[in-house]
């Protein structure tokens, strides 16, 4: 049966296809693809289309482009103007030592050399902890870097609907204690308890990372890596003028690939700023749908904002009343106590936040991650 | 076409053949569906997958289960999800309070033995869920697990394990298993990502708002009795909503019931009042009653009828 051999290789051609257009299509849903074409006419475009969507594609963000592809591959269809360039971006990881061995003369007695050595590093990092990253080196930035990975973002708890066997839980457990009561001929020897689960609440960051927050920008998405490596449920988003989720791009166990893919989903870089707008739309299109229902919301920005601050006001109310609690991050607050809202942003967006923390240095993160868990 | 009860061999054979031939069982039963939720459902009854539905909210998920098994002969076997859903509510619980009557009976009158412990376990004492109903029935029933996205991920990975195997091993009793595997249709509303392992198990299909036409067509068969200009005014005026911003956009079901209310009142136009009187049917939150008040007029403009 040529004819079926050669269209089955048709199709996965086409499956080959969508893969480099970057769907996730494995040999199973192929195979899938081939017997509902069994079972369907395969000389009508529509059965092919049809098929391939219902089988091949998991998600509704990849419809799109799975039309696209669908039309390239079957009817020849010109390439429509590709916002997305893909660049190989190579990043040259130097992995330097933290610890520098000053050279000693031979015979020189190092003990007390070093001593002094390594007062001197822990200064360093106590120092580093307090210098805002606008005026660290780029030297200092690597280290800065360095430590970041080691913090651990936990969200607050909150209970649970399920409930989990617990001796000193506060509802008795009527099914193990009947269970158990079986082997003393039903007599209720033992009461059971059991208790209310437990679970972390969702984390959901939203990164400022235009021109105005050049210098932090990269800091704070190192800062949601770690945060997705720690904590259960995170999502990262980042904007600019407009809004990009990164969470995906953010899953990789090696910090700077992670980094690289997640600049690569970015395209507004460093460019002009629309917070409302983008915080619109986070609330339009992921917060409605219960992403941050009892989460925790940290919003990274300096709240210099070119858009309407209507929007902006409107914004800020919705996702209040969508999440559990809402952090604004602001490196221009500084170490500054009595920290006033200069920018119209600021102000406009100040009475729907509920903790407002300054992120322009090491210091001010740890703070952050320490805060966060008794946020309830 | 109200069909009830287990079917037999004959009317599964009688399965439609081709997506055409779905397409007309499914008007037949009421429900109007588009050349791909057609091609969706035949492919997931050929290759016996279950099929997850996704969509906005009243667009006919649910719907289509309900009369996939009508017009099939199939029984509708309904699971509905929740955060905390578990396996004693899903697939199968112990009557215990029946069993503990049960030792208190049989201690009493001294029956000792094997036999006396088996009894306490027999078909009698379990109480089947909506899990363990549907393997049981096997190719005779449509299961609906509906909105799947509200449970949680614990409740995927043993429904992923159910999906794949169509078999459930009860310690005291035995292993159940289908010999073919119902229908599933699992419906989402898409308020949580669900896990990639559950996606891939399923054939996918999102369902969207129909276009003005059909929307019209959907009302007409649902409503029938309602004149056929009122139903025209009112997709309008539903298909400019939808544009509007609101929290809770109005789905077909809305559609149905403004409809409905308006039929019902005797307008036979949609004119600002009216619209104004019956705006409950169809928006459904208080920021969205105001920013539509404020639109009204042009809502409905267009599908007012002249005079007063």
């Amino acid at each position: 049966m040529a004819g079926q051999a050669s269209f089955v290789v048709v199709l996965t051609n086409f499956e080959r296809e969508l893969r480099a257009a970057g769907l996730s299509v494995g040999t199973g849903d192929l195979l899938a693809y081939c017997s509902a074409m069994a079972a369907l006419d395969p000389s009508d475009l529509l059965d092919l289309y049809w098929a391939g969507r219902v089988t091949l594609v998991t998600r509704r963000d990849d419809l799109p482009v799975y039309d696209e592809v669908f039309r390239r591959f079957f009817l020849g269809g010109g390439d429509p103007v590709r916002e997305m360039l893909t660049l190989r971006a190579q990043v040259t990881t130097g992995s330097e030592a933290v610890l520098e061995v000053p050279a000693t003369d031979p015979g020189d007695e190092p003990g007390p050399e070093q001593e002094a050595t390594l007062g001197l590093m822990a200064s360093d990092a106590e120092a580093l902890r307090h210098k805002s990253f606008a005026a660290c080196t780029p030297a200092e930035l690597a280290a800065v870097r360095r430590i970041m990975a080691r913090l651990r973002l936990t969200p607050p708890r909150r209970r649970t609907r399920r409930a989990r066997a617990a001796p000193a839980g506060r509802t008795p457990d009527l099914r193990r204690t009947v269970r158990e009561s079986l082997r003393m001929h039903g007599e209720p020897a033992e009461l059971f308890w059991r208790q209310r689960r437990v679970r972390l609440r969702p984390l959901i960051l939203i990164l400022d990372i235009s021109g105005s927050m050049a210098d932090y920008s990269r800091h704070l998405l190192q800062f949601a890596y770690s945060a997705n490596r720690a904590a259960a449920r995170v999502e990262v988003f980042c904007f600019g003028t407009r809004l990009t989720r990164v969470t995906r791009a953010l899953d990789h166990r090696r910090p700077d690939r992670a980094l690289e893919l997640a600049a690569q989903t970015v395209f507004d870089w460093e460019g002009g700023t629309r917070i409302g707008a983008s915080l619109d739309a986070f609330v339009r299109d992921w917060g409605r749908r219960g992403l941050c229902r009892g989460g925790i919301v940290v919003i990274c920005s300096d709240g210099l904002d070119r858009g309407d601050p209507a929007v902006l006001a409107t914004a800020m109310e919705r996702l209040r009343r969508l999440s559990h609690r809402v952090v604004w991050v602001n490196p221009h607050k500084g170490g500054n106590r009595d920290f006033r809202p200069s920018t119209l942003g600021m102000m406009v967006a100040a009475p729907h936040v509920d903790l407002l923390l300054s992120g322009h240095d090491l210091n001010s993160l740890e703070e952050l991650a320490a805060l966060l868990p008794r946020l309830s | 076409m109200p069909v009830t009860g287990e079917g037999e061999a004959s009317e599964i054979a009688s399965r439609p053949q081709t997506v055409a031939e779905l397409t007309d069982v499914l008007r037949q039963g009421g429900y109007l569906a588009d050349r791909g939720l057609a091609t969706a459902l035949f492919v997931a009854l050929s290759l016996e997958r279950p099929i997850l539905l996704e969509g906005e909210v009243g667009v006919g998920k649910t719907e289509v289960a309900k009369v996939l098994a009508a017009t099939s002969g199939r029984k509708l076997i309904r699971l509905q999800c929740y955060e905390g859903i578990d396996t004693n509510q899903a697939l199968y619980e112990w009557d215990y309070a029946r069993q503990m009557l049960q030792i208190r009976a049989l201690s009493e009158h001294e029956v000792t033995g094997e036999g006396a412990v088996d009894k306490l376990f027999g078909p009698k004492f379990l109480l089947e869920r909506p899990l363990l109903e549907a393997v049981r029935a096997g190719d005779r029933a449509v299961l609906l697990i509906d909105e799947i996205d509200r449970a949680d991920d614990e409740f995927e990975a043993f429904l992923l394990e159910l999906l794949s195997d169509f078999q459930i091993s009860i310690p005291e009793i035995g292993t159940i298993r289908a010999e073919h595997a119902p229908l599933v249709v699992l419906t989402s509303n898409r308020t949580r990502e669900l896990h990639d392992a559950l996606k891939r198990r399923c054939l996918y299909h999102w369902i969207g708002y129909p276009p003005a036409e059909r929307e019209v067509e959907i009302v007409l068969v649902r409503a029938p009795g309602v004149p056929e200009a009122l139903t025209r005014k009112v997709v309008a005026a539903v298909h400019r909503l939808r544009e509007l911003d609101l929290a809770k956009p109005p789905g077909v079901a809305e559609t149905i019931d403004w409809v409905r209310t308006l039929d019902f009142l005797g307008e036979t136009g949609l004119g600002p009042e009216a619209a104004e009187d019956t705006l409950g049917a169809v928006v459904k939150e208080r920021d969205d009653l105001d920013l539509v008040r404020d639109h009204l007029e042009e809502i409905t403009s267009g599908a007012g009828y002249s005079g007063g």
